[in-house]
């Protein structure tokens, strides 16, 4: 799941030149994690509202990343013809999807944080680096590029102060390693000097 | 072996850096030059070592894998070695959100570990990639630990001594006995390669004590605290403190690091009174 935050309120409508604005939100993360549905989008055209703006329409797309037919889109939404600009309540991977097919200006109502997860109904953040090189199994299911938060590789920095990371209040992730590898009595993986990671499989610009 | 530590300057201005060189220069064996510590944007290492050797010092440049990827990492290291600094002390770098510059981009593109490794493999004439350099570096290495180490901190430490580590500077040591447990891990290795050198922050008031205690790896004993209270004059008591654990430490170790809280001036006086000057 991808894990999002809304943007605050004004900074939404500092963005907002427009007049006519039509919101989209996301049937997915974005509404799982009470950032982007329909609940969330009612909230935002009551706002808008109030502040000024015609909101010409609202609809909250299954998947905001996964569109099939943007004709589909609007001859469901008249209103958006009818708009200068569309606010989507999505990650990023939804907004790049929609503005690619709206012709007209597009603004994002969220800031996109990581790639988590849901866990006996909690919303888990940043548990994925996405470096494009997994190699999670060796830690124990816990990913140090992004767990830890200067992605070391081979143990901890040293900054943590009684278990919590020196930049937050996270927990150290090298002791949830650790305690994970032992459980699974492989601790021996933690003797691996383990090489940096190659970036080239992280971007999509491919050698040919 | 005595060393010291020294900041590069804010700015351009090198006048404090200097007058630090100055004091340390007969006293210490070589000086540490530190890279951005505690986050905060100064004067590259690189720069100050070579402006610290024109005036005679032996440098020990600090390496963080903070700021720079690999490609910049070797292209400094090469710089380095070909101004004459032989000596890096490699560590991963306090993150940005700790220093000034809260909204850096953290690079971290290598570890310590992995850090070590490279340098390795340009003290053999060959960069990351392998490729064969023009003349290679020629340089004595080393890291960083803390003194309390658990488990998975001891795997680290291991794993640097494995990667090319031949000396460790500890985190400011208060606890002696604390210290020699650390000391006898540190033997159970059994690598007799590799050189520890136990570091040292003199104690200037109660309020330095506590500020210390929220230094990750460090900790102040409550009756040191109740001591540099007590005293009439905390600064002076906080070198007999520091003296008494470099006398201590020096049966243990190879060696103390100088860190004070500010400058120098009284760096002489402190290894004076440990008995070493």
């Amino acid at each position: 799941m991808i894990i999002s935050r809304q943007k605050e309120f004004n900074d939404i409508l500092q963005l907002l030149n427009e007049k006519n604005i039509f919101i989209i939100g996301c049937g997915k993360c974005a509404k799982k994690q009470h950032t982007g549905g329909e609940i969330e989008v009612l909230d935002m055209r009551m706002r808008l509202e109030e502040a000024g703006k015609n909101i010409t329409g609202w609809t909250v797309l299954s998947s905001a990343c996964s569109i099939n037919s943007w004709n589909d889109v609007l001859s469901q939404n008249p209103g958006i013809k009818m708009s200068d600009a569309l606010l989507v309540m999505s990650c990023g991977g939804g907004i790049s999807v929609i503005s690619g097919f709206a012709g007209l200006q597009v603004y994002p109502a969220l800031d996109t944080e990581s790639l988590g997860g849901v866990c006996c109904n909690e919303v888990v953040t940043e548990q994925c680096g996405m470096c494009g090189d997994c190699t999670i199994w060796l830690y124990g299911g816990v990913c140090p590029v992004i767990r830890c938060a200067k992605s070391l590789l081979n143990g901890p920095c040293g900054g943590a102060v009684e278990g919590k990371c020196e930049v937050d209040e996270r927990l150290c992730a090298w002791d949830k390693i650790f305690d994970r590898l032992k459980e699974l009595d492989k601790l021996e993986n933690l003797e691996k000097i383990h090489e940096p990671k190659n970036h080239m499989k992280k971007v999509r610009v491919k050698r040919t | 072996m005595i060393t010291a530590e020294i900041s590069p300057s804010k700015g351009t201005d090198t006048s404090q850096m200097l007058k630090d060189a100055v004091l340390l220069k007969d006293i210490v064996d070589a000086v540490n030059v530190t890279d951005n510590q505690r986050a905060v944007m100064r004067m590259s290492p690189l720069a100050a070592c070579t402006i610290l050797q024109e005036k005679g010092l032996e440098t020990i440049m600090h390496v963080t894998c903070r700021d720079r990827n690999r490609l910049s990492l070797q292209s400094e290291l090469i710089g380095a070695c070909s101004l004459g600094i032989r000596n890096v002390l490699v560590m991963s770098g306090d993150h940005p959100t700790k220093g000034d510059h809260e909204g850096a981009k953290p690079v971290y593109d290598l570890d310590s570990v992995q850090l070590l490794g490279m340098i390795q493999k340009l003290n053999k004439g060959i960069d990351f990639s392998g490729n064969r350099l023009e003349g290679g570096t020629d340089f004595c290495t080393g890291a960083v630990t803390n003194t309390e180490l658990n488990e998975v901190a001891l795997i680290k430490l291991r794993k640097k001594i494995k990667m090319g580590a031949i000396f460790f500077q500890t985190q400011a040591v208060f606890d002696v006995k604390g210290f020699s447990g650390f000391m006898e891990k540190i033997n159970e290795i059994g690598s007799k390669k590799i050189r520890i050198i136990a570091g040292i922050i003199p104690l200037r008031s109660e309020r330095s004590a506590h500020f210390l205690n929220k230094v990750p790896g460090i900790r102040v004993p409550d009756d040191m605290i109740e001591h540099i209270k007590k005293a009439k004059e905390p600064q002076v008591q906080g070198m007999k403190i520091a003296a008494e654990i470099i006398k201590e430490l020096r049966t243990m170790c190879d060696g103390v690091h100088i860190m004070p809280l500010g400058n120098h001036e009284n760096t002489r006086t402190l290894l004076e009174m440990a008995g070493i000057l």
